[in-house]
């Protein structure tokens, strides 16, 4: 097999007496999504802010693109290719959908530090904008301010920003989080098509969601790695049944 | 409710307007006051950067201010006792040298002001911009060699070619042209990829970190731009006053400064010319009448902050500011 295309080796991560990530090691091959589950309180969320570069780690080391990217703060990994969308939604409230996605555009180029020229003047990179909103399904909602937008939506328009990177692999942290049956099926269909694009690290407390689209399936329980297989081989893993799944497997 | 854009060409035609009238008059008075006005608005256009598009709510603006008017001040002291400056550089006063030096100036201080407190945010950015502030305070308070507490007095006022600056419509016209440029230049940037960045990042800088683009660095730009525009400011102030004191650093210039943004409102790119416009009218009518004239400053600024978020220009205008 390639590279993978984010390497996680040993991962270890220590709040005072309490060991939130605990030698943890994961791969992302291209072309899959690989999600992450556990229940509450299992790290889900150190891990990723340690992979995004928001979280420095006590230990181990993250390759990225075969570059070790431990050092590297959040701006830098950005501007390798690592995309990454919120648990709680972070768009720029104040700014229509098409903005938003324009900034992505503009970090993406760096251009962000041109005080001259319109932020819109190219007619290349707007048509660009528009591409990614369509692609997420929202054109008909380009000039409507990002707090205006639903749940699902603002979601979406995060993806949007994240595409708009043209990211070599996406980091989304519950994605359906707070979307309804209808939106959290949408966003599957979506997030099913992307993996070709980039591989995706998924953290998701939705189970349907997760065993429809991961091509592996990471278990995290106390901060460690319990168990990483196909989907199948979690549903079967006993040890993961105890732990955490339960009855939540869909049969 | 008027459209913004027909709000700001009233407020910039107005001001012109006025020294025009002035001059037909031949109020000289009020010519000077209209200059004192554009050059405060120029100062607030400078905060307004930082505080209104970059969220950086700066209470040491002072500084900038101050930078500005010593080195008016300083070059003018040399120029006029023909002693040239660390033995090497010859006094001026010429207005497009001193400016010059005045924007590098201010641009230096909010480098190394803004590189240490954008450290911190919120109260303490408060805080460590007017501890920076009180710091230049006190130093040229102390600085003897330029007149410590007394300051410097600028005998004839800086020479800008082929103008006569001590004819208050040209030194009217220079400052409002100077207004103009500073405008046009604001609005450039709040336009621009960087403006785009700037006023996301007031919004949710985390979002803008995610796209590859560095919070603090941003800001510190803005900072920056704005101190440098501050300066500026500052060293109009000088050569309209022809005095440099102390005074120019005060912590209570810092509040003024900021009163102009949100009297005229926060963001909005006329917003610090209606402010200064405003307080220039109280501090003349309500001044004449008391000292105490602060208080109804006090009571308006409260009403605006209470009731008209978007400052004067909020209440009097309609239009999104974006989106």
């Amino acid at each position: 097999m390639a590279d993978p295309v984010l390497s996680v080796t040993g991962l270890t991560k220590r709040f005072g007496a309490i060991e939130a990530c605990s030698d943890v090691s994961l791969d992302l091959h291209a072309g899959e999504i690989h999600a992450l589950i556990g229940p509450n309180g299992a790290g889900k969320s150190t891990l990723i802010a340690q992979i995004a570069g928001g979280l420095r780690p006590d230990a181990g080391s993250i390759r990225f693109l075969g570059r070790d990217v431990t050092a590297l703060d959040t701006v830098a990994r950005a501007r390798l290719g690592l995309g990454r969308s919120f648990q709680v939604s972070a768009v720029v409230p104040d700014y229509s959908v098409v903005e938003n996605v324009m900034l992505a555009l503009h970090g993406r180029d760096r251009t962000a530090f041109r005080p001259f020229g319109h932020a819109f003047g190219k007619r290349a990179l707007t048509e660009e904008a528009r591409a990614h909103a369509a692609r997420t399904h929202l054109s008909d909602r380009l000039n409507v301010p990002a707090r205006s937008l639903a749940h699902g939506e603002r979601r979406r328009l995060e993806l949007a920003m994240a595409l708009a990177l043209r990211p070599r692999a996406f980091l989304l942290d519950e994605p359906m989080a707070g979307l309804g049956q209808e939106g959290a099926a949408e966003l599957t269909a979506l997030l099913s098509d992307l993996r070709d694009e980039a591989p995706i690290l998924l953290v998701e407390h939705d189970m349907d969601a997760v065993f429809a689209l991961a091509d592996r399936i990471s278990v995290l329980v106390y901060g460690r790695i319990l168990a990483t297989g196909t989907p199948d081989e979690i549903r079967a893993d006993p040890q993961v049944r105890a732990a955490y799944l339960g009855d939540e497997v869909p049969a | 409710m008027i459209p913004e854009r027909v709000f700001n060409w009233a407020v910039w035609g107005g001001l012109l307007a006025f020294a025009l009238l002035a001059e037909a008059l031949g109020e000289t008075y009020w010519l000077t006051l209209a200059a004192r006005a554009a050059i405060f608005a120029i100062a607030g256009v400078g905060l307004n950067l930082a505080l209104g598009n970059g969220g950086l709510i700066s209470f040491g603006h002072a500084a900038f201010f101050g930078v500005g008017g010593y080195a008016v001040g300083i070059l003018a002291t040399h120029a006029q006792t023909y002693t040239p400056l660390f033995g090497l550089i010859e006094g001026t006063q010429s207005m497009p040298v001193t400016w010059s030096v005045a924007i590098v100036a201010g641009a230096l201080a909010a480098l190394v002001i803004g590189a240490l407190s954008l450290r911190t945010s919120g109260a303490y950015f408060i805080m460590i911009t007017l501890a920076f502030g009180q710091m230049f305070y006190y130093f040229a308070v102390t600085w003897s060699a330029y007149g410590g507490e007394d300051g410097m007095s600028i005998y004839v006022r800086g020479g800008f070619p082929g103008l006569n600056t001590l004819d208050p419509l040209h030194f009217f016209g220079l400052s409002f042209a100077v207004l103009t440029l500073v405008l046009l230049l604001v609005r450039m940037i709040d336009r621009s990829p960087f403006g785009l960045a700037l006023n996301a990042v007031r919004q949710s800088p985390a979002r803008v970190e995610t796209v590859g683009i560095s919070p603090r660095r941003l800001r510190l730009a803005a900072f920056v731009v704005s101190g440098a525009i501050t300066a500026l400011a500052g060293a109009l102030f000088a050569d309209l006053n022809r005095y440099v004191s102390p005074a120019m650093f005060s912590w209570t210039i810092s509040g003024e400064i900021m009163i102009f943004v949100i009297l005229g409102g926060v963001a909005r790119l006329m917003g610090p010319v209606v402010g200064a416009l405003v307080f220039v009218a109280l501090e003349e009518l309500l001044g004449g009448l008391s000292d105490y004239w602060h208080i109804w400053l006090g009571v308006l600024l409260l009403l605006i902050v209470l009731f008209a978020r978007g400052g004067i220009t909020g209440a009097l205008t309609r239009e999104a500011r974006r989106g």
